[in-house]
């Protein structure tokens, strides 16, 4: 999936499912519900993944894990050219070897990046796939491509695409006056940030295995969206929608390069067909590199006009974007959004060159603009003479679109910023940029982070109480290793009066009742929910039973101690385990996550984070040692894996903060580093003590828990921190990521030329 | 993947036998942690692969009369937690633990390390046929070459990647080389040669040779050392530059020393430029600043890679200040 229809889904902007949405009603003029958050037995509390035992000791059977009966083994043949026409396939000599159970031509005439699938083979073995594929005779025309995408921008560069220019206006945006903006500003401050291309690198690689029973598809898939590879299934193979099952039980991450249909998933089902076998295709981890996309590249300059008490007059943003044969992103979201600011321009270009297409990454754009629109805002706050932080707090908005939009519903950015600092300890930096002296010198840096994460009305969800007190909830989302499973269990305990570990969950199956795609930080907004439906409505159903027990009225019934009682005689109990036997059948309650008044408020997310670094000047080597990092999120539902979500982000952001870029080759139009060695992700010996903290500012317009996602927003501002925390330190903004000691040392040089 | 035989000696003498006779091109085995991954990918490709695990006497520390010898079947984890080693040569301690990672030393082995193969990323393209593996261009010499050489480049710009040569070579080690004529002892900087030499091996092994042990002399007295390897991350990482300083130092000043890089250049570099530089004057930061300018004199960066002399100064002031320390 690309990041344009990423967004539109993390907005809740995609196609809704039609039918019984409520929406609740819009109330302009009410106060923000913030309310703070209910006493709960589990619902915030830190439970441990109740899979988590599965999962450690290597029983969890991942997509990787799965062996079928006469399974077949499926390869792809891909294109060593970054451009060039595709004269003949034969397939011939493969299918001659024994032992080759079929073949596929996947290419058409062109091919367009080096990594594009020409053909497959599926073999009785690994070994006899691959040697199948060294046999495919691929006639190719060589054409003449571009991979840098500088080059890329050039009139005279090679194109992309047949008859279109390489470089394309992709988003525009306007408000106020800026001219006019800028003409006020006692201070305007124009600076030029970059950000690398960085590759997704899930710990599992992408794979399928596919099978068909009769006329039925059935494909176990390392997915992130059951359902949406369903329907693509569907309509590649030209069969109906409920003819296709879709199943991911566990899974080693995605990161946003698993949200559609796959080719690799397509192939295989169709090498099944034919071969009337199962069939597996993994993916490897060059592949990873090449054709299952990766965060796009940018090229961000701000211009950014202040008076001298800090207040914002006027923002401009030029950016390019690179996402080879794809759309790059776009990275304007936060300055148009975030600070309060009356003008406010933006042009947005993207840059196609001859490489595989980017995808959505994980909160796609808003890593992007967070590093450069926080970078400017700290170059500002130095020219200004500022605290950084205080900038920030003098342009803080009640509104989106700068203050000029609706309301946000709730915001509690503004505690993030008083608790983060407090955690990290704001007072202790430099107070101008490079303060300190010797070799190795230390700073801290801020950066802000808004995102979505409202969650998709519509979600649906089956709470089923059995007789014998057993509890399913049935839900078709996907946990892709953040914990959804667990925090199903907690909603249903906490509403039942249950231990999470009474609850059996079932999820990752298209045949379970509909939820969105994990992207866009939208599954626990989205399911929480719609569990928490079901499981009341269950708990009514058990009122009443217990109620004609009891004898009494159906609203004079409590819950507590596996018991109902009757409030009026708190001595009159039931059993929990009577009244389930009282239901003499498997019963199901349907739940479903409600609208919002989205048309009123605005509804998002936020968060602030703190780094604290050590810079030595003549390595050019950066070390993190400390970090904070505080969220609104709206009501965490399991504080230990929202503490997982917020270290894993600012492990990550730190990963390509300082390490992590996928580096391409002119010459031979591939990558250089398509490996885990030479594309560097940092390793333990990199991560600081990473503080999460959680603001618990519960919105009770959004849904019936207060829960807003958090997937992303903690990946935001990671990279941000840090680099601001080095630019306290040295004096001077490295303006690119990852901040290699190269990039370091060269950003010091131009300090000491006094640019 | 190829199809290759695998071998098996149990003496020094039958792999030597083995490798003079056989026809295939072969690979030696040590710990298998590099090789492995370069048959598979398919940048090695042998006909028979002679796994050194069962070669008897090639594992081990053993001291002798005049110093230590370090068996090339030694796991890179025995000799880091030797205590002759820890007592007599810190810098090859220091080396020893800076390298790979724990798992990769529990396996890994001191022959294996000192002849593995580069790590440059166009030799490691199994797509890629560059000179190294007999085809006419050097890849890294106008492509993206920020990791490639600043010394000793011209046919090829790889980096010699191991800790322990570069600490080795600057303790004066001596490397044997077992041969089907018996044993061949040279210096350690002897062992390993330069492109221009022979574009495909890193060091003098001729076919039929195998590295058999080092020999490390025993400690002068006032002997000081130190290993400093500048990297981009905390761990499992090669060296963007690291620097071996060992001498004998009296009274601030080293009467003896010798600098040796790793990460600059197709082989271990000596810096005899700047050892001269240094010898026999009060240690300061200017003078290593002074001595670094000197050595730098021989460097030619390419496109990408030029902060490496500012990282040659960086690695060098802190290993020779740590060594006279």
């Amino acid at each position: 999936m690309n990041a344009k229809d990423y967004m539109a889904e993390a907005r809740g902007q995609a196609a809704k499912p039609q039918g019984p949405v409520k929406a609740a009603a819009a109330k302009p003029a009410a106060p923000p519900p913030e309310a703070k958050a209910p006493e709960y037995r589990h619902i915030g509390k830190p439970t441990r993944r109740i899979d988590g035992r599965e999962v450690v000791t290597g029983r969890a059977a991942y997509t990787q894990d799965i062996k079928l009966r006469d399974m077949l083994i499926g390869k792809i043949l891909r294109s060593p050219h970054a451009a060039a026409e595709v004269l003949s396939i034969d397939l011939a000599p493969a299918l001659a070897l024994p032992g080759v159970f079929a073949a596929l031509k996947l290419a058409e005439s062109k091919v367009r990046y080096a990594g594009q699938q020409v053909a497959a083979v599926a073999a009785v073995d690994e070994r006899t796939a691959e040697k199948a594929l060294s046999r495919i005779n691929v006639e190719y025309k060589t054409l003449p491509y571009v991979v840098d995408w500088e080059k890329a921008r050039d009139a005279s560069a090679p194109q992309v695409r047949d008859g279109k220019g390489n470089v394309e206006k992709f988003n525009e945006y306007s408000r106020g006056d800026v001219e006019k903006g800028f003409a006020e500003a006692d201070v305007v401050v124009e600076r030029t940030y970059r950000t690398a291309f960085e590759i997704h690198n899930p710990a599992e690689t992408h794979g399928s295995v596919a099978y068909w029973e009769g006329d039925h598809l059935v494909v176990y898939d390392s997915t992130q969206n059951v359902h949406g590879v369903r329907d693509g299934l569907a309509r590649a193979l030209k069969v109906p929608a409920a003819n296709v099952t879709v199943i991911k039980k566990y899974m080693g991450g995605g990161f946003g390069s698993k949200l559609g249909l796959n080719e690799q998933t397509v192939a295989a089902a169709n090498l099944a067909r034919e071969t009337r076998r199962p069939v597996k295709i993994l993916l490897s981890r060059r592949d990873n590199a090449v054709c299952v996309g990766y965060r796009p590249s940018s090229l961000q300059t701000y211009k950014v006009g202040a008076k001298k008490d800090g207040s914002l007059t006027a923002f401009s943003l030029v950016n390019y974007a690179s996402g080879g044969v794809g759309a790059g992103d776009e990275v304007s979201e936060p300055v148009v959004d975030i600070y309060k600011c009356p003008n406010c321009k933006v042009e947005e270009f993207t840059v196609f060159t001859n490489t595989g297409a980017s995808r959505a990454t994980r909160a796609p754009g808003h890593t992007q603009g967070a590093l450069g629109l926080e970078g400017v805002m700290d170059e500002l706050a130095a020219a200004l003479d500022m605290d950084p932080l205080e900038l920030r707090k003098k342009n803080y908005s009640t509104r989106n679109l700068g203050d000029t939009g609706l309301p946000y519903s709730t915001k509690g950015l503004d505690t993030c910023y008083e608790l983060g600092a407090k955690a990290i300890g704001w007072e202790r930096r430099n107070r101008k940029p490079g303060d300190g002296s010797g070799p190795v010198r230390r700073g801290i840096g801020v950066a802000t982070s808004i995102w979505f994460g409202a969650g998709v009305p519509g979600t649906l969800a089956d709470v089923v109480l059995y007789p014998d007190m057993s509890v399913e909830v049935v839900c078709g989302t996907q946990d892709l290793g953040t914990g959804t499973r667990t925090h199903m269990a907690v909603v249903a305990a906490e509403t039942l009066g249950l231990e999470p570990k009474d609850i059996t969950v079932k999820l990752g199956n298209s045949d379970y009742p509909w939820a969105p795609l994990s992207g866009g930080s939208l599954t626990t907004p989205s399911v929480a929910p719609a569990v928490r439906d079901a499981a009341l409505k269950a708990v009514d159903r058990l009122k009443a039973v217990a109620a004609a027990r009891l004898k009494v009225a159906a609203d004079d019934v409590a819950m507590g101690d596996r018991k109902f009682f009757a409030k009026s005689a708190p001595e009159k109990t039931v059993a929990f385990a009577d009244v389930y036997r009282d239901l003499r059948r498997e019963t199901p309650f349907h739940g479903e996550r409600t609208g919002y008044p989205g048309d009123a408020y605005a509804f998002n997310t936020f968060g602030a984070h703190f780094a604290e670094v050590e810079v030595n000047v003549e390595t050019g080597r950066i070390r993190v040692l400390r970090y904070a990092a505080a969220h609104d999120s709206g009501q965490i539902i399991n504080k230990l894996t929202a503490e997982s979500q917020v270290v894993g982000a600012v492990t990550q952001g730190l990963s390509a903060g300082l390490f992590e870029e996928r580096v391409m080759d002119d010459t031979t139009g591939n990558p250089v580093n398509p490996n885990l060695r030479d594309y560097k992700i940092a390793t333990s010996l990199d991560i600081p003590e990473i503080t999460p903290i959680f603001v618990d500012v519960v919105d009770t317009r959004l849904n019936n828990l207060g829960a807003k996602g958090l997937g992303e927003p903690p990946r935001i501002p990671s990279s941000a921190a840090i680099a601001n925390a080095v630019y306290n330190a040295i004096g001077v903004h490295v303006r690119e990521i990852p901040m290699t000691p190269q990039r370091v040392l060269a950003a010091l040089k131009r300090k000491g030329a006094g640019s | 993947m190829r199809e290759f035989k695998i071998a098996q000696p149990r003496t020094a003498d039958e792999l030597a036998a083995l490798l003079a006779e056989t026809k295939e091109p072969v690979a030696m085995m040590a710990g298998g942690t590099d090789l492995i991954d370069e048959l598979k990918s398919g940048v090695a490709t042998v006909g028979l692969v002679a796994d050194l695990q069962a070669v008897a006497g090639l594992a081990g520390i053993v001291p002798e009369k005049d110093g230590l010898r370090i068996g090339a079947m030694t796991r890179i984890v025995d000799l880091a937690e030797d205590a002759a080693v820890a007592r007599d040569y810190p810098s090859l301690r220091q080396a020893a633990l800076s390298l790979a990672t724990p798992q990769l030393r529990n396996v890994g082995t001191v022959g294996g390390n000192l002849c593995q193969r580069p790590r440059c990323w166009y030799y490691r393209d199994p797509q890629v046929v560059c000179r190294k593996k007999g085809g006419f261009n050097c890849y890294a010499f106008q492509g993206r070459n920020k990791y490639h050489a600043i010394f000793g480049g011209g046919s090829c710009y790889i980096v010699y990647p191991s800790d322990l040569a570069p600490a080795l070579i600057s303790l004066g080690a001596k490397a044997t080389i077992g041969t089907a004529k018996g044993d061949k002892v040279v210096p350690l900087e002897q062992f390993y040669a330069l492109p221009e030499i022979d574009v495909g091996r890193e060091n003098i092994l001729d076919k039929g040779q195998f590295l058999k042990n080092v020999r490390v002399p025993a400690p002068k007295a006032g002997q000081k050392a130190a290993y400093v390897k500048l990297k981009e991350r905390g761990t499992w990482d090669f060296a963007l530059v690291s620097a071996a300083v060992a001498g004998v130092v009296q009274g601030g000043v080293f009467a003896e020393i010798s600098v040796v890089l790793g990460g600059v250049a197709p082989i271990p570099w000596r810096l005899r430029k700047a050892e001269d530089a240094l010898r026999g004057k009060p240690v300061s930061e200017a003078l290593i600043r002074q001595a670094v300018d000197e050595a730098l004199k021989d460097a030619s960066p390419l496109r990408e890679n030029g902060y490496k002399a500012d990282l040659v100064f960086a690695a060098l002031k802190e290993a020779v200040l740590a060594a006279a320390a």
